[in-house]
């Protein structure tokens, strides 16, 4: 797995399970987290198994309604929203006997709900670009850590500012980000990514609420036009919300990979220990042929 | 964070892993222990984005082109290298969890290496990061679900019987600690009594298609079986009132999509007999389930026996059949009771032993005891205060896992 998935796998497992029950479908009660703080909530209302409640809780939901968040969530959920459970951000009722004409598509859009929030703020911004207003925000997609959102007259860029609990993974990150730089060279189409950390503050983030530090990488994406035109909008989405997620997979990754490295390395080592033998003792001769054996 | 998020709940089993968020009465998902990786793949010296190549779970076992690979024996890890990865596709694919932020409960069987608690403690924090996290033994947990069903003490001390699909071990446990020496297993368990009903089905039953035998005798396992107090008297109800007890099974074959049925008799209660009379499905096994709880407890030290009597704790989906509790219960009674009456008869009357109580408990959670056990633990505030942290990790290294905080300070 290379790219992390947008929808959340619990979430259509456990429609998926019941919209293909031909029994009675088993009640539900269930509380699961997604990256980045996110929480969900699936249950029962009304102790009705049929019709399923998913709560949302986003740390930067709060955030969204200046951008008509509900309008939004509207027009792409449709009738299946719902007054928001307490304690969460958003909810939908889910009626498992009547998902529409397509079940795929409605269950892949439920799990898809934490990637439409995000999508509530990028839509905007693109749109913004492509009408040549400015505007920026910091959102605090997670705690501690924020994105910077800018849109400018020929471009938006987004930056990321996150936080690393480890030095190594500073160093990782960075060679991985010099990766992705380099690619970049033999794709010309693709975005530019600009990696820096601690001192190298992005100038954009001066005077704003974004978050900087010792041990806080910066990752700056540069997208112009043809990377939101309405055709690839979508996938750039997908993209860019899971990039903070898919940075520390990777370094996770390869971590583990370095990990696997280490121990093929010592179990090689730990051969050669374990042929090594000391050699027995040979009887040392002079030239003439004496031997200095003590009788 | 680590307070607002749910801990992340993994029991990695020989056969079935299963994981989810801490809070939940079920498990996210249960999926078999396996990682597909390509083959041609060297270790350690994977080009690009080779080492990401692969796949865990069902999708292992599904997808063509991966040789399937199971890194738990026994129930414990054998290959850390491929354990590494597939906590790699778990946490991030499955659980979409940002490790950093949540606390992990994680298991091990009985008896497992000090070593291998390292090493766990070794991926978790230094290619995880996770702030967090404690090894459980999967009786414990075990034992901590039990506390759900409303006969049961909240005790740490019983008798686990941990029967799954492919072996059942009996494990006594005595204030949170596992006597390891006194741990028996018995070669009977859930496959062994499907592959018993499948035979007698195949003796009589002919509608059924031979590629479906094993399924649909699963199937009739799960649905119609359950644990008589007596077989005599069985067959004889049986015979009596033919219509009553025997039931009928529907199917439907897959290729021809026309529906089979087939008639559902003795195996009903013959199938969980079993585990009473094991000499009916294997001739070189004859010691039934009660005995052997019967020898565990009497081995163990002498001062935990009679807590280990008064709760005998069920776990796995094959303790799940209906009436198992009592006939268990009745079974080691009797047992007790003829022991303590040949010491009396031995002494001349002189002695009177106090009697002893045996207690099964069974409760609602038996089918995903352990996981459930760690859930439920996991949800608890005290549950981040036992737990291994990270900062102890990096002030003194692995070895922090050899010791559990649950029994006392670190010394």
């Amino acid at each position: 797995m290379i790219l992390l998935e947008v929808e959340n796998r619990i979430l259509s497992e456990v429609l998926s399970s019941r919209a293909s029950e031909t029994e009675e479908i088993a009640p539900v009660d269930m509380t699961v987290a997604d990256f980045d703080g996110t929480m969900y909530h699936v249950s029962n209302p009304e102790g009705d198994a049929t019709k399923v409640l998913v709560s949302i809780s986003v740390p930067f939901f709060h955030q969204l309604q200046q951008f008509d968040v509900d309008s939004f969530m509207k027009g792409i959920y449709g009738d299946m929203v719902t007054s928001p459970e307490s304690g969460y951000d958003f909810s939908l009722l889910v009626d498992i006997s009547k998902l529409g004409a397509n079940p795929e598509v409605t269950i892949s859009n439920v799990a898809r709900l934490r990637r439409n929030c995000f999508a509530a703020v990028f839509t905007k911004f693109f749109q913004m670009q492509k009408d040549g207003k400015m505007d920026s925000i910091v959102l605090n997609y997670k705690e501690k850590e924020t994105m910077f959102i800018n849109a400018m007259k020929d471009r938006v860029t987004v930056i990321f500012s996150t936080l690393f609990t480890d030095k190594d993974d500073i160093v990782i990150g960075k060679v991985f980000m010099k990766a992705f730089q380099d690619v970049r060279g033999r794709n010309p189409s693709a975005p530019q990514v600009l990696f820096g950390h601690a001192k190298d503050v992005p100038r954009e983030l001066e005077g704003t609420s974004a978050l900087t530090g010792d041990n806080v990488g910066y990752v700056t994406f540069v997208l112009f036009p043809r990377h939101i035109s309405d055709d690839k909008m979508d996938h750039t989405i997908d993209l860019i919300h899971t990039f903070r997620d898919y940075l520390h997979y990777h370094i996770k990754c390869s971590k583990a990979y370095l990990h696997q490295r280490m121990r093929a390395r010592t179990s090689s080592l730990l051969k050669v220990l374990n042929r090594a033998r000391p050699d027995a003792e040979k009887e040392k001769k002079t030239a003439t042929g004496r031997t200095f054996v003590r009788k | 964070m680590a307070s607002k998020m749910p801990a992340c709940v993994i029991d990695v089993g020989t056969g079935y892993t299963k994981m989810g968020f801490a809070g939940n009465s079920e498990p996210s998902y249960i999926f078999p222990s396996a990682i597909g990786v390509k083959e041609n793949v060297g270790r350690g010296m994977a080009q690009g984005v080779d080492d990401l190549d692969f796949y865990i779970g069902d999708e292992a076992m599904n997808t063509p082109g991966y040789a399937t690979k199971y890194p738990v024996r026994h129930g414990i890890v054998e290959d850390w290298d491929l354990m590494e990865k597939f906590y790699e596709q778990a946490i991030f694919k499955y659980l979409r969890a940002e490790p950093e932020d949540h606390y992990f409960l994680l298991t091990e069987p009985p008896l497992n290496p000090p070593e291998n608690r390292e090493y766990l403690a070794e991926i978790m924090f230094e290619s995880f990061n996770v702030p967090g996290m404690y090894i459980a033994v999967q009786a414990v947990l075990a034992l901590a679900a039990s506390w759900t069903s409303k006969k049961a003490e909240r005790t740490l001390t019983g008798c686990v019987i941990d029967s799954g699909d492919g072996v059942t071990h009996v494990i006594p446990v005595a204030e949170g600690y596992v006597i390891g020496s006194c741990i028996k297993h018995i070669p009977i368990a859930g496959r062994d009594i499907t592959y018993f009903v499948q035979q007698l089905l195949r003796e009589r039953e002919v509608g059924i298609p031979p590629e479906q035998s094993l399924e649909v005798a699963k199937r009739i396992k799960e649905r119609y079986t359950y644990v008589c107090p007596d077989i005599v008297k069985e067959f004889e109800k049986y015979d009596k009132q033919p219509d009553k007890y025997f039931k009928q099974y529907t199917g439907h074959n897959r290729v021809t999509k026309k529906p089979f049925s087939v008639d559902v008799g003795y195996e009903r209660f013959l199938g969980p007999e079993i585990f009473f009379h094991p000499e009916f499905a294997n001739p070189d096994f004859k010691t039934s389930i009660s005995e052997t709880v019967d020898t565990v407890v009497q081995q163990s030290p002498i001062d935990v026996r009679r807590g280990l009597y008064k709760n005998v704790v069920l776990s796995g989906g094959s303790t799940m059949f209906k009436d198992f509790r009592r006939r268990l219960e009745r079974d080691v009674q009797k047992r007790v009771d003829l022991r303590l009456k040949r010491s009396e008869e031995l002494s001349g009357g002189k002695l009177k032993p106090q009697p002893i109580e045996v207690k099964v408990v069974s409760h609602a959670m038996q089918r995903y005891a352990v996981w459930f056990g760690g859930s439920m633990l996991a949800a608890t505030p005290e549950f981040y205060k036992v737990c291994h942290t990270k900062a102890d990790y990096e002030e003194y290294g692995p070895s922090i896992c050899r010791h559990n905080p649950v029994f006392g300070t670190m010394s």
